[in-house]
């Protein structure tokens, strides 16, 4: 019974203690790695990337209103020939916040999703292609603020060969004939 | 003597419980190095203020000083800010300084408008993170400690609390004992 009782306790102990590490090296905002998206090469694709920000905290948007916040922001670093065409960032929330109830602020909150256009260049060779990057943003919750903060992102794009009907370059297409 | 496994088991749990409360209270808690920074001669440093001059904190030794770390990145920083305004005039005449230390990555233009803006007429210094660290990590913003005439720290405040909060530490500061500043 002795063991039962130090099994209880060591285990309640280290539930506590991974909850802890886990609550002070966790950043307010997470990246869920999206599955391998195909891509067409010379085609524009759009890569939706997943990000949870923990409860009770708030980020700036892309566009935050007051000309002094940080705003979120993705920068990518594409490998060559892959083309970042465009970032589209999710709708911001206009919220109040106890610390000011009578400003709105534009935020994001819980889970929100941005959109990368990708698009690969007719040249690129067919294979796995992994972009790096990160999101800037500052997080706050209701009664402070913390430092700015660089999350890496990083997603793998399969570049396959163009789609059927696409001919951007007809002189070199195998299929030019048709 | 025989065991009774209940009674087991209940103390098993009841010191879990105690441990995992423990361990919760503590991590609610600042993770800094300083936990013990209450009562201890307020670290020193020497920074550069927005109109170029350089202050140490030493320089309002016999004051009361509220030294708030800020950023103008900090919505909860504003809301604070024009009240220490209100505050620094209210208590100048009894021997308050605020002063500010900005950690921000912003200029000093910058910051220096951000502070006109507000309508700041207290000294703003540019932090450093190594000033942050002397007072035992400022891991979010607003940091406020208080600081007693002879140059202790009496309290440190993280997030932004109330006015009658600040003012309450104020009095506290200026009720401390150290000779009258002449500045």
């Amino acid at each position: 019974m002795w063991r039962t009782a130090l099994l209880v306790s060591m285990l309640a102990l280290g539930l506590a203690a991974a909850d802890d590490l886990g609550l002070n090296r966790r950043s307010a905002v997470t990246f869920q790695a999206p599955e391998l998206s195909s891509v067409h090469r010379g085609t524009a694709s759009t890569v939706p990337l997943q990000f949870r920000i923990a409860s009770g905290f708030h980020i700036n948007s892309n566009q935050p209103k007051q000309e002094y916040l940080k705003k979120t922001e993705l920068k990518l670093d594409p490998p060559t020939d892959i083309v970042i065409e465009k970032i589209t960032y999710p709708e911001a929330q206009e919220l109040s916040f106890a610390f000011a109830p009578e400003e709105k602020l534009s935020v994001y909150s819980g889970n929100f999703s941005i959109q990368v256009t990708v698009r690969p260049l007719q040249s690129v060779l067919p294979a796995n292609y992994a972009v790096h990057g990160r999101l800037n943003y500052q997080a706050c919750d209701k009664a402070a603020c913390y430092p700015p903060k660089q999350l890496p992102v990083s997603f793998e794009v399969k570049v396959v060969k163009s789609a059927p009907g696409i001919k951007r370059n007809p002189a070199q297409s195998p299929h030019a004939h048709s | 003597m025989k065991r009774d496994p209940i009674v087991l088991l209940v103390v098993a749990v009841v010191i879990s419980l105690m441990l995992v409360f423990g361990i919760q209270k503590t991590r609610h808690r600042p993770q800094h190095s300083g936990e013990k920074l209450e009562g201890q001669p307020a670290p020193d440093f020497s920074l550069s203020a927005l109109d170029g001059k350089t202050l140490k904190l030493s320089d309002f030794h016999g004051k009361a000083v509220l030294l708030n770390f800020w950023a103008t990145w900090c919505e909860p920083c504003k809301v604070e800010m024009p009240w220490f305004v209100d505050l620094q005039a209210k208590y100048r005449p009894q021997g308050l300084q605020v002063l500010g230390v900005a950690m921000d990555d912003a200029s000093p233009k910058e910051i220096s408008e951000f502070a006109k803006k507000m309508g700041v007429n207290y000294p703003i210094v540019i932090g450093k993170e190594a000033v942050g660290d002397e007072y035992g990590g400022i891991p979010y913003l607003p940091s406020t400690f208080y600081i007693s005439r002879d140059g202790k720290v009496l309290e440190r405040r993280f997030g932004l609390v109330s006015r009658s909060e600040i003012e309450a530490d104020i009095q506290k500061a200026l009720a401390t004992p150290g000779q009258v500043a002449q500045k």
